[in-house]
C-alpha cells in the first residue's frame, strides 16, 4: 500500500504528515463530543493542554488576541511537535513510509507561507482595509524598501529555520551513529527531544508575535 | 576542484557555528545574570531568550543550509 502511495508521487514525509493529521484530527473529535461543564477523561487532559497554550500566548500577544488566533498558533504548536517527534520513532527515515515530515523544505515552506497571508489578512483585518501597508512608511519613508523586504524574507526564515534545525540535527545523529554506534546517538537523540519543543515553541512563538505585530501598528495609530 | 567545494562546504558552517556560539554565549550568559538577580522575571526573560536564541541560530541555519548545498555538489 505504501509502495502504491510511492508510485502517485507520495514522500514518505507526506504519508507520516497526513497520519499525525488524521490522528489528531480523531484525538480532538473523540475529546470534544461529548462536552460536559465538569470535564473528566481524555476531554480534561485535553482542555488542560489547550487552556496552557492559550496562557502562554495570553503571555505575548494579550488575551484577546491568543483567543482569537489560537486555532492557527495552537494547532501549529501542536503539530510541529508531533512532526518533529515522529522523527524520534524507531525506524524513522529507515522503514518505509515513516520519516519527519519537517526535514523536507516543502512542509515547512507550507507552513511558512500560511502564517505569511496569515499575516497580512491579521494586519489587513485590524487596519479595516489596504491602509495596513502603510506601517511600511512609518518612522521614515525612505526606509520602506527595507521593511518591504523584512517582511517578504520571514516566511523564508521561518521555513528555513525549521527545516535547517531538524534535518541538522539527523544528519549530525546519523554520522555520529556509522562514527560510534553504541551509546552517542542516544545522546543526539534525547538533545533531539529538547530540540523539536524547542524549535515548535519557537515557530509558534515567532508566529504569534508577527499577528501581534500586524494587529498592533494600527491599534497605535488609532490611540494617536 | 571537489577539495575546494569541500572545504568551501567546511568553511561556511565552521565560520558561522563559531559567530553565532559567541552571540549565543553572550544571550545565554546575559539572561542568566538577569535571572538570577531577579527571579520572578525569569519567565519572561526566558521565552525572550529562546526567541533571540532563534533569531542567532537561525543564520548558522542558513549557513548549514549552503553546506549541504555544497556538499551535494561533490
Amino acid at each position: 500500500m505504501i509502495s502504491a502511495l510511492h508510485n502517485i508521487g507520495m514522500t514518505d514525509g507526506m504519508i507520516t504528515s497526513s497520519i499525525i493529521t488524521i490522528v489528531l484530527s480523531i484525538l480532538a473529535i473523540v475529546a470534544g463530543r461529548h462536552l460536559r461543564i465538569v470535564p473528566s477523561g481524555l476531554q480534561n487532559a485535553v482542555e488542560m493542554a489547550v487552556e496552557g497554550l492559550l496562557n502562554f500566548f495570553s503571555d505575548i500577544m494579550g488575551r484577546k488576541l491568543a483567543r482569537q488566533y489560537l486555532p492557527l498558533v495552537g494547532t501549529l504548536f501542536i503539530y510541529i511537535l508531533c512532526c518533529n517527534y515522529s522523527g524520534l520513532l524507531p525506524g524513522a527515515g529507515e522503514i518505509n513510509g515513516l520519516s519527519a515530515p519537517t526535514n523536507s523544505i516543502n512542509c515547512t515552506a507550507a507552513m511558512a507561507i500560511t502564517v505569511f497571508i496569515m499575516t497580512q489578512v491579521a494586519g489587513i483585518k485590524a487596519a479595516r482595509g489596504p491602509k495596513y501597508y502603510l506601517h511600511l512608511f512609518k518612522p521614515v519613508a525612505f526606509i520602506a524598501p527595507l521593511m518591504a523586504i523584512e517582511m517578504l524574507v520571514r516566511p523564508l526564515s521561518l521555513s528555513l529555520r525549521l527545516y535547517g534545525n531538524v534535518l541538522g540535527e539527523e544528519t549530525a545523529t546519523h554520522v555520529f551513529f556509522q562514527l560510534i554506534p553504541i551509546g552517542v546517538p542516544v545522546i543526539m537523540q534525547a538533545l533531539s527531544i529538547l530540540m523539536g519543543l524547542i524549535q515548535a515553541l519557537v515557530f509558534s512563538l515567532l508566529t504569534a508575535i508577527y499577528l501581534s505585530e500586524a494587529c498592533e501598528t494600527e491599534e497605535l495609530e488609532a490611540h494617536e | 576542484m571537489t577539495g575546494l567545494i569541500a572545504v568551501a562546504a567546511a568553511l561556511a558552517i565552521g565560520i558561522a557555528a563559531f559567530g553565532s556560539a559567541l552571540g549565543q554565549g553572550n544571550v545565554a550568559s546575559k539572561a542568566l545574570e538577569g535571572m538570577a538577580r531577579q527571579p520572578e522575571a525569569a519567565g519572561m526573560l526566558r521565552t525572550n531568550m529562546i526567541l533571540a536564541l532563534a533569531f542567532i541560530e537561525s543564520l548558522s541555519i542558513y549557513a548549514l543550509v549552503i553546506a549541504f548545498l555544497l556538499a551535494a555538489k561533490i
